[in-house]
């Protein structure tokens, strides 16, 4: 599942651990999820909706979207 | 949002927790193999421990006393993939699972020709190929999640 995590973190000057420690997941957790080899579960997604302040769908892309 | 050095990862607290209490058993299980091996079979080579002659169930009880320290293992480990983060418990519980079907095939196959054609093993073998298949198995987990 694309998403748009990287940028968002960017956008704000937060290293991978910052992110990590705020959604209290592994480092590894958040490459991961970046490099889109892991889509999260809805109650992470809601927690990366919640840090950035954004609907999950502006910072996830389903499998739906990605034709468009 | 928490964002000095002082972190309250919940992931970062499971791990620091299961390094210690890992290192606890591990002391632990040093400690009572010591002992066990003193009680025995006595603190030199050809020695008699001296709980040679007690009654047979009390040297069995001596003798698997160490699995106490690996059962603290056990409930580290389950402690730490329920506390850890949802992919890394779902890196483990998959690797788990491969390691176990594995080591159930291995098994089902050596016992299938163990004692006419290959000797027979000691049970130690199950749990050390089990334990070697999870961490090869969750080794290929996070490759493929990091590639």
């Amino acid at each position: 599942m694309k998403n748009r995590l990287k940028v968002l973190r960017a956008e704000r000057d937060w290293t991978q651990a910052q992110l990590a420690d705020a959604a209290g997941v592994a480092r590894q957790t958040i490459v991961a999820l970046e490099n889109a080899k892991y889509s999260p579960s809805l109650e992470l997604a809601f927690k990366f909706s919640r840090i950035f302040g954004k609907a999950i769908e502006e910072i996830f892309q389903g499998l739906a979207d990605e034709g468009k | 949002m928490d964002m000095d050095g002082k972190s309250k990862n919940p992931v970062r607290r499971a791990y620091r927790r299961y390094f210690w209490e890992f290192g606890s058993a591990m002391v632990l299980y040093v400690a009572m193999m010591w002992v066990r091996n003193w009680l025995l079979f006595g603190a030199r080579p050809g020695a008699s421990g001296p709980m040679e002659h007690a009654p047979q169930g009390w040297q069995i009880a001596v003798a698997a006393m160490p699995v106490t320290p690996v059962a603290f293992v056990l409930v580290a480990i389950v402690r730490l993939v329920r506390n850890t983060d949802e992919m890394q418990r779902r890196v483990y519980v998959e690797s788990a699972a491969i390691a176990g079907a594995a080591t159930a095939l291995l098994a089902a196959t050596y016992g299938l020709i163990e004692g006419d054609f290959f000797p027979k093993l000691s049970a130690w073998w199950t749990y050390s190929v089990f334990m070697f298949g999870w961490l090869i198995a969750s080794g290929f987990l996070w490759r493929s999640y990091y590639r």
